[in-house]
């Protein structure tokens, strides 16, 4: 059941990403200096902000920012844990022993602090904040992955495999990554609630989007300030950001029991 | 009809509760109570030096009011009253200046305050190595200080200085103990020494300063409300930029005064019988966006003239203040008897501003919407300090980036911490600013739109943002520096005015708002008349 309501949520997200305006058909940078500060009404959905700006039209516009740097984080983690999780779970004893350590390092630091590291180098913006997530969440992913494939290295059909002469690409794809995929489908899932929980936080510190893109997280920085005055310029950028992350975590969730199950 | 209804009680509410400018809050018939300590807490950025010589900027400003004092001082009516300095004298040609000291006063290591100490404090204002950019722009035309006797100091100017006596009231120019002062430049930020009603205890960085009372005080200004040491027994100065959190702390009483005050939450605490405004614009300049002039595309006065024009800023200022800020058209503030206004030079019109780039060569437009010549988009950095400026007035900004897109303008907002914002400053790469500057009396003019004030002051900052290089402006405001006829003062501070709403150097928007709100039970705080920051000498708390 929670399967299937995460995924309605996920779609309806995924088509306010991509179509937003068959949703929200307004401009979400439109100003109406006379309409600031307006309650949720049958007009404005959710309200307007201190621009006069429809609450709902940005929240909607905002999705694509949020899933995409979402998912782009996501990748830019497992595709570096892949790297070195395989380079440590395949390589000899002494890159895997190298690659261990240095993970360990990486670990040391709470993964918001890596982020928070790398835009102080590289400077604020939606770009830097997303390679940021990415690299902070990568060595986990490394990990998992290197577990996984020191538990498939030594399985008979791989041995088979080397036996019968097949190239290490052919062992690789063939044998390895399928092995791996399905635990990595399901931690991705769980990880997009998370870096967008994170850009999120990032964009409220100012560290993210730049005024005035409708971004959830810069978006509930900005009615901050108004919170004991106009509850609703911070209720529904953060009711998103709850429902997207809370969607994506419980299917992931889901997916993770139905594979044991299975 | 509605909504006109509410606005309009809305006025009522604010013309029944707000006090005049620089006035004091809440009176009360009941006898002060003395001892208690009072918890303020600024949204304004920590300083990075407790001196006011140093740098100086508002921030320094409204904490050193608490400890340092100054010769003179300015009361509601805008004239000059004793302070440190109990009578002065101008010579007829206007280059030299005594002043008679008030006797018996020391500072609070023990040092005696007398004219060589006076004569002490211009040399270290004076002296580059101190980095001093407001009290050494303020101190400007003075050439000497020297002691004729323990308690007259004369001033010697190269030329007549009709803004003496108000820079004086300044605490940027306020009095420290020579001793003090001897000491090394790190030692003297941490615990500045004055004469004033209230000691630095201890200075716990990005956290508060805490304040004690001088018990010894003798040398109130002369509009005080009383005599002999302050009623408070100390004052916990604390530090909370969150404009939000800082009135959640206010509500929850456990802060008793905040400055920063957010227009809706000032509008909200007129409701709470527990807490009470007090509204003290600033003096000097009107908070204004000042146009580089000095890089393109702001070299050209038409694309001056078509961003002013495309700016809608009075609907901004209506809804993003609820009524407690009123739109400005001049270079000065309100609280400035010389302050001129030329309303018309502002009017929004974006079929004006779509002219004036066309006539400009920005036909063109890319495919965003921006207008662009010869390859380049019309295109401009606007840096924003968010240490100096309150959430609304950066929603403002958004509003004006907005509007001003519709004629084809691509503003980059850029909000940054002060220091960066000071850099972007010093390398010349924004096209527009918003600065706050605090001075008492029209001659801020001078240090804003005179072309020396492109020049760096030791601190390195210079205060002329818009660049104007105008030898005829030059010339009239060193004419106002020098007039000694009132009329004729005016009449050239007048003129110097128009000359720069005319060239669309500026932007004005509003009064630099400076708002306090404080518990009820918060008695005798007042903003000084001077630059509007509060005094807590005649403060008194009755729980």
């Amino acid at each position: 059941m929670t399967v299937v309501i995460s995924l309605a949520v996920l779609v309806f997200l995924v088509v306010a990403a991509v179509w937003p305006d068959l949703i929200a058909p307004g401009d979400p940078l439109a100003i109406h200096p006379l309409d600031a500060f307006q309650p949720p009404s049958a007009q404005h959905l959710f309200g307007t902000d201190e621009s006069g700006r429809d609450i709902f039209t940005r929240v909607i516009h905002g999705t694509r920012a949020s899933l995409l740097i979402g998912v782009t984080a996501t990748a830019i983690g497992i595709g570096l844990g892949l790297i070195f999780g395989l380079l440590a779970g395949l390589g000899p004893r002494w890159l895997d022993f190298g690659t261990t350590r240095l993970l360990e390092v990486m670990f040391a630091f709470p993964g918001l602090l890596l982020a928070l590291l790398f835009i102080v180098i590289y400077g604020p913006g939606i770009v830097t904040s997303t390679i940021a997530v990415g690299l902070s969440t990568a060595p986990g992913y490394a990990r998992l992955i290197r577990s996984q494939t020191l538990q498939v290295r030594d399985a008979p059909y791989l041995e088979a495999a080397l036996v019968l002469g097949r190239g290490s690409v052919f062992r690789l794809t063939r044998h390895l990554l399928p092995n791996v995929a399905g635990t990595l489908f399901v931690i991705a899932t769980l990880g997009v609630g998370q870096s967008i929980v994170w850009a999120s936080a990032l964009s409220y510190l100012g560290l993210g989007a730049v005024p005035p893109s409708p971004e959830w997280g810069a978006m509930l920085s900005a009615g901050r300030t108004y919170i004991t005055s106009f509850w609703w310029m911070t209720f529904f950028p953060g009711l998103f950001i709850v429902l997207s992350a809370a969607a994506a975590t419980l299917l992931g969730r889901g997916l993770q029991q139905r594979k044991r199950s299975s | 009809m509605a909504l006109a209804a509410t606005a309009a009680a809305t006025a009522l509410l604010l013309a029944a509760c707000t006090t005049g400018p620089s006035g004091t809050s809440a009176s009360s018939t009941a006898a002060p109570v003395t001892g208690g300590t009072l918890v303020y807490a600024t949204g304004d950025a920590e300083p990075t030096c407790l001196d006011p010589h140093v740098g100086g900027n508002y921030p320094q400003a409204l904490v050193a009011t608490q400890y340092l004092e100054e010769l003179v001082s300015r009361d509601k009516s805008g004239a000059i009253i004793p302070w440190l300095a109990t009578a002065w004298k101008e010579s007829s040609d206007g280059l030299t200046w005594d002043f008679t000291l008030k006797p018996g006063v020391t500072f609070t290591d023990g040092t005696p305050f007398d004219a060589a100490a006076v004569a002490a404090n211009v040399a270290h204002i004076q002296n580059p190595a101190t980095g001093s950019s407001t009290g050494y722009l303020a101190l400007s035309k003075v050439t000497s200080v020297e002691a004729v006797d323990a308690l007259t100091a004369r001033f010697t100017l190269s030329t007549p200085d009709s803004a003496l006596l108000d820079s004086l009231t300044q605490p940027w120019l306020a009095m420290e103990s020579p001793t003090a002062l001897a000491r090394s430049q790190a030692d003297n930020c941490e615990s500045p020494v004055g004469t004033g009603p209230f000691i630095v205890k201890q200075w716990n960085k990005q956290q508060s300063i805490s304040l004690v009372r001088n018990d010894n005080y003798t040398s109130p200004p002369a509009d005080a409300s009383h005599t002999g040491p302050a009623y408070l027994d100390a004052i916990d100065w604390r530090f909370l930029p969150d404009s939000a959190s800082r009135y959640a702390a206010l509500q929850a009483g456990t802060v008793d005064v905040i400055d920063n005050a957010q227009p809706d939450t000032i509008i909200q605490a007129q409701k709470n019988p527990a807490l009470s405004y007090l509204n003290a614009p600033r003096p000097g300049a009107s908070n204004r966006i000042e146009l580089n002039s000095s890089i393109a595309p702001f070299t050209d006065p038409n694309v001056r003239e078509a961003f002013i024009r495309s700016a809608d800023v009075n609907d901004a200022v209506s809804s993003l203040f609820f009524g407690t800020a009123t739109r400005s058209y001049s270079p000065l503030s309100s609280a400035e008897p010389l302050a001129y206004s030329e309303a018309s030079d502002f009017t929004y019109n974006q079929a004006a501003a779509a002219q004036l780039l066309d006539a400009a060569g920005w036909t063109s437009r890319t495919s965003d919407g921006y207008r662009e010549k010869d390859g380049h988009e019309l295109e401009l950095t606007f840096p924003v300090s968010t240490n100096q400026s309150i959430p609304a007035e950066q929603s403002l900004f958004e509003q004006i980036q907005s509007t001003a897109k519709q004629a084809g303008f691509k503003i980059d907002l850029q909000p940054m911490d002060l220091s960066s914002w000071y850099a972007a400053l010093g390398t010349n790469s924004y096209n527009l600013v918003d600065a706050p500057y605090t001075k008492v009396g029209p001659d801020v003019l001078r240090i804003l739109f005179d072309s020396a004030g492109t020049v760096p002051a030791p601190s390195g900052y210079f205060a002329n943002h818009s660049q104007v290089k105008s030898p005829t402006l030059d010339a009239l405001l060193e004419q106002a520096a020098t007039a000694s006829d009132e009329t004729q003062r005016a009449s050239l501070y007048q003129q110097a005015q128009k000359l720069v709403l005319d060239g669309y150097y500026i932007l004005p928007l509003y009064d630099q708002q400076n708002g306090y709100l404080q518990q009820s039970v918060v008695h005798g705080l007042r903003a000084m008349p001077t630059v509007s920051t509060p005094s807590l000498y005649d403060a008194w708390v009755q729980r």
